[in-house]
């Protein structure tokens, strides 16, 4: 029976959806989205859409493979622009009445009178959300490989990781949007709600983004002025030993005295240094202030679903460390920030701040996630459970 | 008579403020058509809400099919159309008792076979594959009442099945209950049509202010405010109450309507045989002579006007959702 039941649900929510027409119109875009897709291409001179071809100087076969131009462009705008916003909003969109039309006055009592459990029942909804967005996603996702496979030689199976990847990363939200939706019994205030809620997320992101990127600015200019310190330093170094050779007096040394301002030897004979130093302990008195904002930050996004970064894995699994070495390096940006600018615009920020997103653990991002949505769920299901209708 | 509902002192406070359920006992017995009446905000749906475990309750003992109420096992045996319900209008009249067949645990086969069965059992068969958002509400009332009967139900539980549904509808609606009960299928029925139910219910209760007031097959129920009535050509004096009352020593005796009638409270036509005597005397004309049995109506409102609280629509503050 609970086979039938499952069932039976499954299919009324594809008829609610159909009724809606917004999961024809859904699939149809992202069938739109692959056929773009495939009209991409990459060739010695540059990269190609239909027949337009576009010279460009690292975008071409000569640089990157075919089959990293793909991966390239699935990662950077079929994943985290195409299902992680249009998709996902459409969905959100389609999705958000599931639960408010279910506990409406005059739906829920014939099916609560069945033979159901109630827990049962609402986890098996909230299924039905998620099935709508994966059939979605594994559309997008078979679409691209194929293009993938046909276009550029290289069958990467690796791409239908999107579909778990998105689809959990749908499934943050979409936990909020079936609470709120339970809870007021709202089509419209779930769907706000958890756009607010989306909106929330995405200001951690970008204030982690900010904090790390400050923290690793403020650790690259330590790291400049140490080693400006240190040139400066040996210059002392030489300056002393030519006065030894020379016989002169060593400011420092023996009765001669250190000049105004001079605080040793070295700095008595080169005044740069002193400022060197100074310049090195206001950079290292900014450190530990970053690290405390990025701390703080970092903890309130443990609270939170970890939304960028699960999409993130993708791209940690589809281009490896050295591929993205070798995209970074194309970029050029290996000098260190002019001394004039703020730390945090040091060209090598970007890529140490990527570097620590990626280092981030795959048990952080999916387990505090899933621990949120878990929560949230179970928060709600127990609502459904108690509730009179 | 074996019980398809039995509770004693069913209880529901919602958020600690309205009593909704007072203390409830209830016993249905099997094969019969159960018609459960009181003013809105009385509990009605409430009780049958808790049956159903739409509602849990504040207190309940009791057993629904012989099964512990809440045991969700039993409502497979059970058929349920709701007052004011809101089927899918995605739907078809057929998807809609397909999908409801399943959700009782039907079978495919069979739930095909009794889905059609019943859309010609409610006339329905020829709206068979039009969406429900294209209905009249007395289709959809027929439609809910096949969907309440898909699973093959021994208590069919109907929430003013009649609500919105034309004479000739109601009078299908009044056959098919019969058919039911013919079977030997329980039928449970809300409902603020008094005519309907005496009609068709075997026995009844009347439900006031969260408590039944009253209980028992409909002659059990007017039995003590049955009797003879003696209608007057002209309205009587004071004193011919008292020549009556004299007459009849031991028997109830009152004035009613404009004092034209008198009313005994006895079925036997011997004991007022002194009564009709003594008022001719008098020189009363007496225009007709008749046997007077309550209608269920009578039985609602002295019950409701003995308890008035109840008789005011959200006279306990019954939130929404708790209708009766």
């Amino acid at each position: 029976m609970i086979l039938m039941q499952t069932k039976a649900i499954f299919i009324d929510a594809y008829r609610e959806l159909n009724a809606k027409k917004l999961f024809w119109l859904t699939l149809g875009l992202n069938v739109l989205a692959v056929a773009l897709f495939a009209s991409l291409g990459i060739n010695s001179e540059g990269f190609s859409f239909l027949h337009w071809t576009f010279d460009a100087q690292f975008m071409n076969t000569n640089f990157i493979s075919k089959e990293l131009f793909y991966k390239i462009q699935f990662t950077t705008w079929g994943v985290p622009i195409w299902l992680s916003w249009v998709t996902t909003i459409l969905a959100l969109i389609s999705t958000a009445g599931i639960i408010p039309d279910m506990v409406s006055g005059g739906t829920i009592e014939p099916v609560l009178s069945k033979p159901i459990g109630r827990v049962r029942l609402f986890l098996t909804k909230y299924l039905t959300g998620l099935l709508f967005v994966g059939l979605q996603i594994l559309v997008f996702s078979v679409g691209c490989m194929l293009v993938l496979g046909i276009r550029a030689g290289a069958w990467e199976f690796g791409l239908l990781l999107a579909v778990p990847i998105v689809l959990a990363f749908f499934s943050y939200l979409y936990s909020v949007c079936v609470f709120v939706g339970l809870v007021t019994r709202s089509t419209i205030a779930a769907l706000l709600l958890t756009i607010l809620f989306w909106v929330i997320i995405f200001i951690a992101n970008t204030g982690d983004s900010v904090m790390l990127a400050q923290r690793e600015g403020a650790i690259l200019r330590v790291e400049d002025r140490q080693e400006a310190v240190e040139v400066q330093e040996r210059f002392a170094t030489k300056r002393i030993e030519q006065f030894r050779e020379q016989g002169k007096p060593v400011p420092g040394e023996g009765d001669e005295p250190l000049p105004s301002g001079a605080v040793d030897t070295m700095s008595a004979v080169n005044p740069t240094l002193t400022k060197a130093r100074d310049r090195l302990a206001d950079a290292e008195n900014s450190v530990p202030t970053w690290e405390t904002w990025a701390s703080r930050v970092f903890v309130l996004k443990t609270l939170l679903p970890k939304t960028q970064e699960t999409i993130g894995l993708l791209e940690r699994h589809l281009i490896s460390n050295d591929e993205l070495e070798k995209l970074n390096q194309m970029g050029g940006n290996n000098r260190a920030a002019n001394e004039n600018e703020p730390a945090m615009a040091d060209p090598r920020v970007p890529e140490r701040v990527a570097k620590i997103m990626r280092s981030r653990t795959i048990g952080w991002v999916l387990g505090t996630s899933f621990a949120f949505e878990i929560i949230l769920l179970g928060l709600s299901t127990i609502i459904f459970v108690r509730r009179d209708f | 008579m074996e019980s398809v509902i039995d509770v004693t002192g069913v209880e529901k406070m919602y958020r600690r403020k309205v009593h909704a359920l007072r203390g409830v006992d209830l016993q249905v017995g099997a094969g019969e058509i159960f018609g459960l009446l009181g003013p809105n905000g009385a509990g009605k749906s409430t009780l049958v809400k808790v049956l159903l475990t739409v509602i849990s309750p504040t207190k309940c003992t009791g057993t629904l099919l012989g099964s512990k109420i809440g045991d969700k096992s039993a409502l497979a045996q059970v058929g349920y159309l709701p007052e004011h319900h809101n089927f899918p209008q995605y739907l078809t009249s057929r998807q809609v008792l397909r999908h409801f067949g399943a959700m009782a645990g039907v079978e495919r086969k069979a739930r095909n076979k009794r889905a059609d069965e019943l859309l010609e059992i409610v006339n329905m068969s020829e709206w068979a594959t039009h969406k429900l958002g294209s209905y009249s509400k007395g289709m959809r009332q027929r439609v809910g009442i096949a969907q309440a009967l898909m699973n093959d139900p021994k208590l069919v539980i109907l929430d003013e099945p009649t609500d919105g549904v034309d004479p000739i509808g109601r009078r299908d609606i009044r056959e098919i209950l019969l058919r039911l009960k013919d079977e030997g299928r329980t039928v449970f029925l809300n409902s603020h049509l008094l005519s309907e139910l005496e009609m068709v219910c075997d026995r009844v209760a009347i439900m006031v202010h969260g408590l039944m007031r009253q209980q028992g097959t409909i002659d059990e129920l007017t039995a003590d405010r049955s009797g003879f009535v003696i209608t007057a050509a002209s309205a009587m004096e004071s004193d011919a109450l008292d020549t009556a009352k004299n007459a009849v020593a031991g028997i109830e005796c009152m004035l009613e309507d404009t004092q034209t009638k008198l009313r005994f409270n006895t079925a036997n036509a011997d004991q007022i045989q002194p009564a009709i005597d003594a008022l001719r005397a008098r020189g009363i004309v007496i225009k007709s002579l008749g046997f007077h049995r309550p209608s269920l109506e009578d039985l609602f409102i002295k019950a409701v006007n003995e308890h008035p609280d109840g008789a005011k629509p959200g006279a306990q503050k019954e939130k929404k959702g708790a209708r009766s």
